[in-house]
């Protein structure tokens, strides 16, 4: 590591990808961060493709050698199979249950989305007030946390009695679950803005309005929106459970019905599409708090 | 500059009477300020210099509006202290919004103000231009120097135009050089604008080179122990780093230097 070039010579992408503790070309002068930063994100990412053949290739062992019946563990081909037959029309059939897989997911993330944004409509107020009036946060703050601590498929009942079968009962689950994170979120970054930048806002002539819209509300802003990501996360975590009653279309509702008809191939599929659309997701709102935020770690 | 001999009867823009400022809880307070008496009129450029500890940032929180005092009586032209309340504030930190541009920063104070949205360019433009920092407007405030930070908050304190401007150690956090421009800068600023100055540093130098008259304060509890008039020029181009090397400048600072030792000891 502390010899120069001749390490960094050796470090080509023949060699086999290995946790190496030191960055691949820290003696070389030469060499420019982005290069060896593309370098870096080369090698682990080989790491991962080769971990996931691995994986992939366990899987299929444990098949092959028929440890468990197939309809419970199916090979990674079925679940392939399966995933083409529910992305395409097939004998007339479209997809799984009258809707390709795509539109399950886009119903699912639809209702992700429509609960998220009531939750940041109604979270990010209830957080301001949390953080600035004591009074209410002594009464609403226990409530928050309670709520937050209840799995979703405790009041998902509760959520049918009251709002029946359709579309009500599963945006509400996915709200109640997705507002905490958010409300939390929020209050603690109100509190924690720094009295020094209070102070000079209200030297410049600052009534309480503008305090709280103009100062506390951008300078707590980087925290709010990692409140939302994990807001977003939540109830992405709940949707399955919001789908668990009349659920087609939508992700959850069809692993429901595939479990209800053995279809183990089409579960796992259904899992896979979740989490892999979860992480595009997840990426994509780290992308929007880098851009929107960038102010983050400065105040 | 006009330098006041008492017995004053002009009205003046600071006027602290007996003013006392404690801390802590009812049972071990802390006395910061202890019966302070200060005047300040309009166009001086007072500095209050003295060890940490003294109670001379409490005192300039009182005139801000940010410190009620405990006892005494304190006004800001003829008023009680608010903060916003026209006394505009250069703290030792720049406290400048991260979120906001350089510019937007001007903005915020601007908009407080209630100028118009389509005004506030030309004036920040023209704020920026006053503290040397011409077509900066649209910078991220991380992305300037410590230096060029603490012009952007000078700029932002001058946005309302105040009679009064307070500065709490200011420069205390810059290198040398950058200290040295800046207090050059805002000595002939405060001379062209007309703006009454309440400044605070430790430096006997610094608080020679820019008061036109000087309040020595000593901790223990804080109070103002003497005063110390400078008559150094201040007409327009007075050449300051000339200035610094004067035989009457190395005279007052040391002067000032002696008087701040001998506060510092309990007794005459």
């Amino acid at each position: 590591m502390t010899a120069p070039t001749t390490t960094t010579a050796a470090s080509g992408p023949d060699r086999p990808p290995q946790p190496v503790p030191e960055p691949a070309g820290t003696g070389a002068v030469a060499d420019s961060p982005r290069r060896d930063r593309l370098r870096e994100a080369f090698r682990w990412g080989g790491l991962r493709l080769v971990a996931l053949a691995v994986l992939l290739a366990a899987w299929q062992a444990v098949v092959s050698a028929e440890v468990w019946p197939r309809v419970l563990v199916p090979s990674p081909g079925d679940v392939w199979r399966q995933f083409v037959l529910a992305s395409t029309v097939h004998d007339g059939v479209r997809g799984y249950g009258g809707h390709l897989l795509i539109e399950h997911l886009g119903v699912s993330l639809g209702r992700i989305g429509t609960g998220s944004a009531y939750a940041v409509l109604a979270g990010v107020p209830l957080g301001l007030l949390i953080g600035t009036v004591r009074p209410l946060a002594v009464v609403l703050e226990p409530a928050v946390t309670f709520l937050r601590t209840l799995p979703p498929l405790a009041y998902l009942s509760l959520l049918v009695i009251w709002f029946g079968i359709d579309e009500a009962p599963k945006i509400w689950l996915l709200v109640i679950a997705a507002l905490p994170p958010i409300a939390a979120a929020t209050a603690a970054a109100v509190r924690t803005v720094p009295g020094q930048l209070v102070e000079a806002a209200r030297a410049l002539g600052s009534g309480p309005t503008a305090l709280l819209l103009s100062v506390r509300l951008p300078c707590a802003l980087p925290e709010i929106l990692t409140g939302v990501r994990i807001a977003v996360g939540v109830a992405y975590t709940s949707v399955v459970a919001a789908e668990t009653i009349n659920g087609v279309p939508g992700i959850g509702g069809m692993i429901r019905d595939a479990q209800r008809y053995n279809q183990t191939a089409l579960v796992i599929a259904g899992i896979l599409a979740i989490g892999l659309s979860g992480i595009v997701l997840d990426a994509l709102l780290r992308l929007v708090e880098r851009i929107a935020v960038p102010w983050r770690g400065r105040v | 500059m006009p330098r006041t001999e008492e017995p004053d009867t002009r009205a003046a823009v600071v006027e602290l009477a007996g003013v006392s400022v404690r801390y802590g809880s009812a049972k071990a307070p802390v006395t910061a300020l202890d019966g302070v008496d200060v005047r300040i009129h309009a166009g001086e450029f007072v500095v209050l210099v003295g060890p940490s500890g003294c109670g001379k940032t409490s005192l300039l929180r009182v005139v801000a509006g940010f410190e009620r005092p405990a006892t005494g009586r304190a006004r800001v032209r003829g008023s009680l202290p608010r903060p916003g309340a026209g006394a505009g504030v250069v703290f030792q930190q720049p406290r400048l919004f991260p979120w906001r541009t350089v510019g937007g920063n001007l903005a915020f104070a601007l908009a407080r103000l209630g100028v118009p949205r389509s005004d506030r360019p030309g004036r920040i433009a023209e704020l920026l231009e006053r503290v040397g920092l011409p077509g900066m407007a649209g910078r991220r405030t991380w992305e300037l120097s410590g230096g060029q930070q603490q012009r952007v908050a000078l700029a932002r304190a001058l946005a309302a135009e105040p009679e009064l401007l307070l500065m709490d150690e200011p420069f205390a956090a810059l290198d040398a050089l950058t200290r040295e421009r800046l207090q050059g800068e805002v000595r002939a600023l405060a001379g062209r604008l007309g703006t009454t100055v309440l400044f605070v540093t430790h430096s006997a130098e610094e608080a020679v080179l820019l008061g036109s008259r000087v309040l020595v304060m000593a901790a223990g509890p804080g109070r103002v122990v003497a005063e110390l008039p400078v008559d150094l020029a201040r007409g327009p181009g007075t050449d300051v780093s000339a200035l610094r090397s004067s035989p009457e400048f190395a005279r007052l600072r040391g002067r000032l230097a002696e008087i701040m030792r001998r506060g510092a000891v309990p007794g005459p």
